[in-house]
């Protein structure tokens, strides 16, 4: 029964002219996203990479020199772009690419797509997530808005009823019959981003990325199907088409545009994070307070220094077998490092409040169940950006930390010494490897648990909301 | 007599209004029975209480023995419905309208019996494949005829069905009921067609605001008299 009412819903769907214009625009839009997406990404992985691997070599290919000034040169870290960005981008337009690392100072990422373009960007991009996360449900609630009112206002529901089939029935079918033609709106562009895959290669796209893309299909799969369900159930609870177009257009506005922007300022005044100015100016201040390594009337400096005459038993820096500069320099690293980690720590778990906010919003709204779910899939969203700049951080401090021990073992004199170019060629350079998916699981869990209850009640209740419909 | 048919003590009522007045009813199989009023008389309110469709205040509603109200699922199977207009999908074909209806009911025809049941229930031929969304009401209506028919009801509700028809169709109907009602099929028939109701019905009942008044044999009443009975309760 369920079978014939959604190939009749399927057929009828695909006959209906108004349903295969709006379905043929959503389509074009999905694979012109796509594959513009793909081209954006391909372009910025190759710039990134060039960029990377230019800095690296002119890291390796500089002249002999002191190691300290090795560590003001610095390098810089560029973040990859994620294999998965081409179909969400999340926040990798506005988080920046390239990070300079260099000593005492923990920089941030530059660069980004939104500091680098016209105010059109505020309008925002044409991804693959924009399209299925707003314009695809438009169009299922324009396909599934009559689902059950027409019948009615037509009088083929008692018809339909009086074969032996209950309402239930009807609206499972539907649903499967809407289901069918939404794939046949998405599968294209979905089929065409794996293929897309397959054709980069296996390197490239290792398992963990099919797994993330699976993961993504499966996931937008829940949504599509909230969505549906949604609109049969609105369907055929309303007398007129009318009004149920009109209160599925109002439950796509407060999803789609009004909640999450209520749920993102109320998070920003709940949790006000800290401007950069004001961050490095903390971070500043506090770092004057430890070991200064380029001060030589720091105290603690004065206190380390004699401590190490007091370690070796010598009287003089002269007689030292080490360099005090250089651990000098290193305590100031780990000094100034761990002030910058406990602010950072601090603000990134002010930006996590406000994230979490809006992602236990998606209780509520299914469309703040799959945003997060989408970039957090897809790497780009803010946890994959602060473990980048995490990982950058981490390999700045151990080059730093690196090249200060290199300077420490010079002895005293060192300024007036140089090491030589080799020695740059056996610093390893920084190699970004983005974490699997299950280290995404946590910030995965709340979203997918989000729309996996909103799958579970709107299929129980909403359905048996509906049973209860009135026939005629 | 077996009862295929029977109402109750059958009552609904509407916040304000009484839509049907404690109506007793019974109809056995191969009975034609023509319910005759006005708009509004609580016509169709009774087809939708045996049909399931609402639920009676007081009283009760059986289809074969079995309560409506409890068993509005399982009553389906022995029974047929065709509205005063029938609605159909439009961006289906007649075949394939009546392929969906009948394999709702539980029969899978093949597309030659599909044919049969509408060209038999008086659909032209080369409309059967086109789609309904072209059909005139009459053809829906002939579309309506054949799924009633595939569906070899024990119980035929129909509501004004010959609304709409031209004499020819309603003529054509009017046969299609005799064979059907020959068969031992009951047919329960909502109508303003006196005609019609002559014509084909082993009973009339006459239904005033909600309130079944009188039930006449037909065969003891002629056109006139069946036209004045009717006239004097409508007054």
């Amino acid at each position: 029964m369920i079978r014939s009412i959604a190939q009749k819903e399927f057929a009828s769907t695909l006959r209906d002219r108004r349903f295969a214009v709006l379905s043929a625009l959503v389509l074009a839009l999905l694979l012109a996203a796509t594959l513009v997406g793909r081209r954006s990404y391909q372009a910025g992985q190759r710039e990134r990479a060039l960029a990377q691997h230019t800095v690296n070599e002119q890291f390796h290919h500089q002249p002999g020199r002191h190691p300290h000034r090795v560590a003001h040169y610095g390098s810089f870290a560029f973040r990859p772009r994620a294999g998965l960005s081409f179909l969400d981008a999340g926040l990798d337009s506005f988080t920046g690419t390239s990070l300079y690392l260099e000593a005492h100072q923990q920089n941030s990422v530059n660069f980004s797509a939104a500091q680098q373009s016209g105010a059109l960007l505020r309008f925002g991009e044409l991804t693959v997530a924009f399209v299925l996360q707003t314009l695809v449900p438009l169009l299922l609630i324009f396909l599934c808005f009559n689902a059950f009112t027409e019948e009615r206002e037509t009088g083929t529901l008692p018809l339909l009823l009086s074969q032996g089939v209950t309402m239930r029935q009807v609206a499972w079918g539907k649903i499967a019959g809407y289901g069918r033609a939404a794939a046949l709106v998405v599968g294209p562009a979905l089929a065409l981003a794996a293929a897309l895959l397959v054709g980069q290669g296996r390197e490239a796209s290792g398992p963990d990325l099919w797994v993330r893309l699976a993961l993504f299909v499966a996931s937008y799969g829940v949504y599509f199907f909230l969505v549906i369900v949604g609109s049969v159930v609105v369907s055929a609870r309303q007398r007129h088409a009318r009004t149920a177009l009109v209160t599925l257009l109002g439950c796509w506005m407060l999803g789609c545009v009004i909640l999450p922007k209520i749920t993102a300022n109320l998070g920003a005044s709940l949790f006000p994070g800290v401007p950069k100015a004001q961050l490095d100016a903390q971070v500043h201040e506090e770092t004057q307070r430890g070991i200064n390594g380029h001060n030589p009337q720091d105290v603690h400096t004065a206190a380390l220094k004699a401590a190490l005459l007091k370690k070796y038993g010598v009287k003089t820096e002269q007689e030292l077998p080490i360099s005090v500069n250089g651990v000098v320099m290193a305590e100031g690293e780990a000094y100034s490092s761990r002030v910058y980690q406990a602010h950072f720590a601090a603000l990134t778990r002010t930006y996590e409040r406000q994230n979490a906010l809006s992602t236990w919003a998606g209780l509520l709204n299914p469309y703040q169940a799959i945003r997060p779910l989408s970039m957090s899939l897809a790497g780009t969203d803010f946890a994959h950006y602060v473990h980048f700049q995490q990982a950058a951080e981490s390999y700045r401090y151990q080059l730093v930390q690196h090249l200060n021990r290199l300077q420490t073992s010079m002895g005293y004199g060192d300024k007036e010494r140089r090491l030589d170019a080799a020695t740059w060629q056996r610093i390893p350079v920084f190699a970004y490897q983005a974490p699997p998916v299950r280290w995404a699981w946590p910030a995965l869990l709340v979203p997918a648990l989000a729309l996996a209850l909103w799958a579970v009640g709107l299929s129980w209740l909403g359905l048996k909301w509906l049973a209860r419909s009135p026939v005629v | 007599m077996s009862v295929i048919l029977e109402a109750k003590d059958l009552r609904k009522e509407y916040p304000g209004k009484l839509a049907l007045k404690s109506l007793n009813l019974r109809l056995a199989p191969g009975e034609v029975f023509c319910l005759l009023g006005q708009n509004g008389a609580g016509k169709s309110t009774t087809i939708n209480l045996f049909l399931g469709f609402i639920e009676p205040t007081a009283g009760a509603a059986y289809i074969n023995g079995l309560e409506v109200a409890a068993n509005s699922l399982a009553i389906k199977k022995y029974l047929a419905y065709i509205p005063e207009n029938v609605m159909l999908y439009p961006h289906l074909t007649g075949l394939e309208n009546l392929a969906l209806f009948s394999s709702l009911a539980g029969f899978r025809y093949r597309e030659a019996e599909l044919r049969v049941y509408l060209t038999e229930a008086g659909l032209p031929p080369e409309a059967v494949a086109r789609r309904v969304g072209s059909y005139s009401k009459g053809m829906r209506q002939k579309v309506g005829i054949a799924i009633a028919v595939a569906k070899h009801a024990q119980v035929l509700l129909l509501d004004e069905p010959t609304s709409g028809l031209d004499p020819k169709a309603s003529n054509e109907f009017s046969a299609l009921l005799q064979q059907l009602s020959g068969q031992g099929t009951a047919v329960f028939m909502a109508t303003h067609d006196l005609f019609r109701a002559k014509e084909v019905g082993t009973r009339v009942g006459i239904m005033r605001e909600g309130e079944l008044v009188d039930v006449r044999p037909t065969a003891a009443l002629n056109a006139n008299e069946l036209e004045q009975l009717y006239l004097t309760y409508m007054q």
